[in-house]
């Protein structure tokens, strides 16, 4: 016996303070199902597979200070001396450090001569050390040999013949999914890179970037004035290699100035912005859910303080306690419905602009119909208590003259 | 109908315990009209409530229509009140929100009738108070003679075979008292049997009985009541 009617008539005459629930719950809806679906997607971004065995990696970037400095000669004895180190599984040169929010691009195509169009990709300049170095899974083709190797001046063109690319990247050049032994172009470029191998993924330098996944390795090392190396420890034995990677290539050349750090702290650190999205947005989600459910028990409880001589009077007609508790849960629950149901519609409205305006992600239906479900909860919740306090109001009441 | 043997209601503080109700006995018959008086604070109002079953006594026994109620629980009060018992009060205790349909048709939900037969039992206790036509009406736009009409139709409704009447004509003027007075009579009449509490002597003697209670305890005035009317003939 759900008196539904009486109580939509009830409920009209107090309309105005229903009403302002109502409207705080379909706001709190449009709020927290959008903010939802950020802290969603940061967490999801934060999550994705690097393609890189991160807990194992050290970057190491240095800089010498004499001018005349004898780069592939340094190279060549820094990678010896790291890979003799008792830990290290593997090292390797790089133009970049993976996940660092800094890095090269470049657009390149399937067809030569091409001026538009194209795919934008992230690029290593790396060596056959790279694939064992950076954990990457080859699912086609072969890796470098020395012989595919350039080491090219500054100003000196800098092409290489031959490319492994990763398999976002080859989907992109060739969408029917064959890449392999296939080549591609610079922008008006009529020489070909040969794509000789595909690995299964890799993050490229900016986890931010919408085409983060778009990598090509090409296997050069350019004589210019600083040099990175990314150094593989077994698992771990990472801080243990690291202090030794340190004192050794400091003592190998002391004339440089070198930076060392673990790939996570560089991974955290390109993170950062999205933890820290992820960490307001679920507070102010919190409070925004703590909020609404006090102006449920607010109202709940002004409302049974105003009715406790009607609560009396439908106690001596006959109701029982679960008749009183079940009449203020299902009144609220009106209220929750009617705001939730504004509230969708606001919250889809709102996530259309913010989709538009801030390239924010989509609201899907399920993550709406999940974050109304538990505004339902918490409001039930919330009217709980003083609905099963309204229950033990005593029927006398009704003869009670105050 | 009622039957109380040694009732016993007390109140209790920190510090007091306050007796309302003590060794309090009374037999109301099927079909009497038993009108209750007796000075404020003497214990009417917690006689009422629980005859009414609004509260339990603190011992003693209750038989309500031949059922001792004073050891069931509060489901069970709940419908022994819905089915038996209907309830006036002194301030009419309508719900502001609901029209008279609406309010009369509380206690009809709460015993599970269906709706038409709710709806055929408020239409005929509106036309037995008189008031068909303010079916759609809130209670703040009838006089109080009219929403006491309305309380009256309100526990008729549920066919109660006992109606416990609380000053019911304690915020009416003396027009409106009588009316509500004779419709009073004329359910009782019909076989219903009535237990008032009122101030109102005049009310009082027209009733078959008149109970006293005084200090929690209760004196049959109903030869007093006789001797007093037969001596001023």
């Amino acid at each position: 016996m759900l008196e539904l009617k009486p109580m939509l008539s009830a409920l009209w005459r107090n309309k105005i303070s229903a009403m302002l629930i109502a409207l705080q719950l379909a706001l709190t809806l449009a709020i927290v199902s959008n903010a939802s679906v950020i802290v969603q997607d940061r967490i999801e971004k934060m999550a994705r597979p690097t393609g890189m065995p991160v807990e194992d990696l050290i970057a190491v970037t240095f800089q010498p200070i004499a001018q005349d400095y004898d780069m592939h000669g340094a190279v060549v004895a820094d990678l010896d001396l790291l890979r003799s180190i008792p830990g290290v599984v593997d090292a390797t040169h790089t133009n970049q450090i993976p996940v660092s929010g800094s890095g090269s691009a470049s657009v390149f195509h399937s067809q030569p001569n091409q001026e538009i169009g194209g795919e934008v990709s992230n690029y290593y300049e790396t060596g056959p050390h790279f694939m064992q170095t950076l954990g990457m899974n080859l699912v086609a083709g072969r890796n470098f040999t020395p012989a595919d190797m350039r080491v090219v001046q500054p100003n000196e063109d800098a092409r290489t013949q031959v490319a492994i690319i990763t398999r976002q990247m080859a989907d992109a050049l060739y969408p029917d999914g064959d890449a392999l032994g296939k080549s591609f172009y610079n922008s008006n470029g009529t020489d070909p890179v040969e794509i000789i191998g595909i690995v299964e993924r890799h993050l490229g330098a900016w986890v931010s970037w919408s085409k983060a996944g778009n990598v090509i390795f090409f296997p050069r090392l350019q004589e210019n004035n600083f040099k990175r190396y990314m150094v593989r420890a077994e698992p771990g034995r990472r801080d243990e290699v690291l202090k030794a990677v340190e004192k050794q290539l400091a003592e190998r050349d002391p004339q440089r100035v070198m930076h060392i750090e673990t790939l996570s702290e560089r991974l955290e650190r390109s993170y950062m912005s999205d933890n820290v999205m992820v960490k307001v947005l679920s507070a102010v989600v919190t409070l925004l859910t703590f909020i609404v459910a006090l102006g449920i028990v607010g109202l709940t409880v002004f409302w049974i303080n105003q009715r406790r001589k009607q609560i009396g009077v439908r106690r001596a007609l006959g109701a029982t306690r679960a008749n009183i508790s079940r009449y203020f849960l299902v009144e609220n629950s009106l209220i929750a419905v009617t705001g939730l149901a504004l509230g969708m519609a606001g919250a889809q409205i709102a996530n259309h602009f913010m989709v538009s305006s801030y390239s924010q992600p989509a609201l899907s239906l399920p993550v709406l119909l999940v974050c109304a479900l538990i505004l339902v909860s918490v409001s039930l919740v919330a009217a709980l208590v003083p609905a099963l306090r309204a229950a033990n109001i005593s029927p006398a009441t009704a003869t009670r003259s105050v | 109908m009622l039957k109380m043997h040694n009732i016993r209601k007390s109140y209790r503080t920190d510090t007091i315990e306050t007796h309302a109700l003590r060794d309090f006995n009374l037999e109301v018959k099927e079909g009497e009209f038993v009108s209750v008086t007796g000075p404020s604070g003497s214990g009417k109002t917690t006689f009422l409530n629980i005859a009414g079953m609004l509260e339990t006594a603190s011992g003693g026994q209750y038989l309500l229509d031949g059922e001792d109620v004073s050891g069931l629980n509060d489901r069970d009060r709940s419908r022994l009140r819905n089915e038996k018992i209907g309830f006036i009060f002194q301030g009419f205790n309508l719900i502001p929100d609901l029209n008279l349909f609406d309010n009369i048709d509380v206690p009809l939900r709460y015993r599970g009738f269906n709706a038409k037969e709710r709806r055929r039992r408020i239409e005929k206790v509106l036309e037995q108070v008189g008031l068909s036509a303010r079916a759609k009406h809130l209670p703040a736009q009838l006089s109080g003679g009219q929403q006491q009409r309305v309380a009256i139709a309100r526990a008729l409704a549920g066919e109660p075979r006992f109606l416990l009447a609380d000053e019911p004509t304690g915020n009416l003027d003396s027009l409106m008292a009588r009316q509500v007075m004779e419709l009073l009579e004329f359910i009782n009449e019909w076989g219903t049997t009535i237990v008032m509490v009122t101030h109102d002597p005049d009310l009082a003697r027209r009733a078959h009985r008149n109970i006293q209670i005084v200090d929690g305890q209760v004196s049959d005035l109903q030869h007093a009541v006789a001797a007093a009317e037969a001596a001023t003939a």
